[in-house]
C-alpha cells in the first residue's frame, strides 16, 4: 500500500489526539465505525456556546493509516469554524487533500460521519438552551 | 535442515517472548507448539494491523494478511479460519524469519513493535474505552 506524503505525515505526527470530558459544556462527541470492520473513530468538538465557533477538536482512531490521517485532518479543519460551516465538510474534500486511493475512500466517509455525529451530539446537548440565538449563527 | 529449524524456532520463541512479556492483551495465533519454526502470528487488541505495519515498514518487512490478500482490506482468512474473532483478526501481524535472520534483528523488531503498539493504543478509542471498564461488546456500533 503506497501512502501519500500527507497521510504519512498525519500518521507520524497526528494532530489533536486526545479526549474531552463528555459533560464539559459545549462538547459534542461522535463515535462511529465498528471494531469488526477494522475502523472506529471518536471525534470531539468543544464549541463556544455563545458564538457557535468550534474552539477545539480532538480525536482517537482505531484503524489504518488513512483512517488516522482522515480524522486528524478533520480536527484541524474543524477548529475555528462555526458549527454550520463544519457541517459543510465533505468526505471528498478529505479524499482530495490526502490523495486517498479508491480502496481508502471509506476512511473519509467515516470521518465525515464522525463530524456529523459530533455536531448532532453537540446540538442535542447544548444548543437547546441557546435555541433563541441559534438561527443567527451562520 | 533440522539444525536450521531449531535455530529458527529459537529465534521465533525469543521474538514471541520479548513481545508477549511486554504487551498486555497480545495473543498468539495458531497452535503454540505444532507450527512452522519461522512463523509467528500475534494479534494486538485495540490496534489495527495495517497501522502497526505502517509504523514498522521503514525498517521491517511484515504482513498483516497473507501475501495474496495484501491488496484488500479483509483481515487474514487464515487467522479467521483459526477461529479468531473479526476484531482480533483485524489486529493480527505475521512475523516471518528466514535463513539470515539474527538475534539482534529479532530484538530490534520486538522493541520497535512494542513501541508502535503502545503509541497506537494511546490514540485508540477502543483502548480508552476498555481502560474505562467499558465492555466493547455492549456498545451499539454504527457501522457504515
Amino acid at each position: 500500500m503506497a501512502y501519500s506524503e500527507k497521510v504519512v505525515d498525519h500518521y507520524n505526527n497526528p494532530r489533536n489526539v486526545g479526549s474531552f470530558g463528555k459533560d464539559i459544556p459545549g462538547v459534542g462527541t461522535g463515535l462511529v465505525g465498528a471494531p469488526e470492520c477494522g475502523d472506529v473513530m471518536k471525534l470531539q468538538i468543544r464549541v463556544n456556546v455563545e458564538t457557535g465557533v468550534i474552539e477545539d477538536a480532538k480525536f482517537k482512531t482505531f484503524g489504518c493509516g488513512s483512517a488516522i490521517a482522515s480524522s486528524s485532518l478533520a480536527t484541524e479543519w474543524l477548529k475555528g469554524r462555526t458549527v454550520d460551516e463544519a457541517a459543510k465538510i465533505k468526505n471528498t474534500d478529505i479524499v482530495n487533500e490526502l490523495k486517498l486511493p479508491p480502496v481508502k475512500i471509506h476512511c473519509s466517509v467515516l470521518a465525515e460521519d464522525a463530524i456529523k455525529a459530533a455536531l448532532t451530539d453537540y446540538k442535542e446537548k447544548w444548543a437547546k438552551a441557546e435555541a433563541g440565538t441559534d438561527a443567527g449563527a451562520s | 535442515m533440522p539444525e536450521e529449524s531449531k535455530r529458527l524456532s529459537g529465534l521465533r520463541d525469543r521474538l514471541q517472548d520479548a513481545i508477549l512479556s511486554r504487551v498486555d492483551e497480545a495473543f498468539l495465533n495458531g497452535h503454540p507448539e505444532r507450527r512452522l519454526p519461522h512463523n509467528l502470528n500475534i494479534s494486538f487488541a485495540y490496534v489495527e494491523g495495517e497501522s502497526v505495519l505502517m509504523g514498522l515498514n521503514k525498517e521491517v518487512a511484515l504482513a498483516s494478511g497473507s501475501a495474496c490478500t495484501s491488496s484488500t482490506l479483509e483481515p487474514s482468512y487464515v487467522i479467521s479460519a483459526l477461529g479468531v474473532n473479526a476484531e482480533l483478526a483485524h489486529s493480527s501481524i505475521r512475523f516471518g524469519l528466514h535463513r539470515f535472520s539474527t538475534q539482534e534483528e529479532v530484538d530490534f523488531v520486538a522493541a520497535r513493535t512494542v513501541d508502535v503498539v503502545q503509541r497506537l493504543r494511546e490514540m485508540s478509542p477502543l483502548y480508552e474505552l476498555a481502560k474505562e471498564g467499558v465492555d466493547l461488546k455492549t456498545i451499539k456500533w454504527k457501522a457504515e
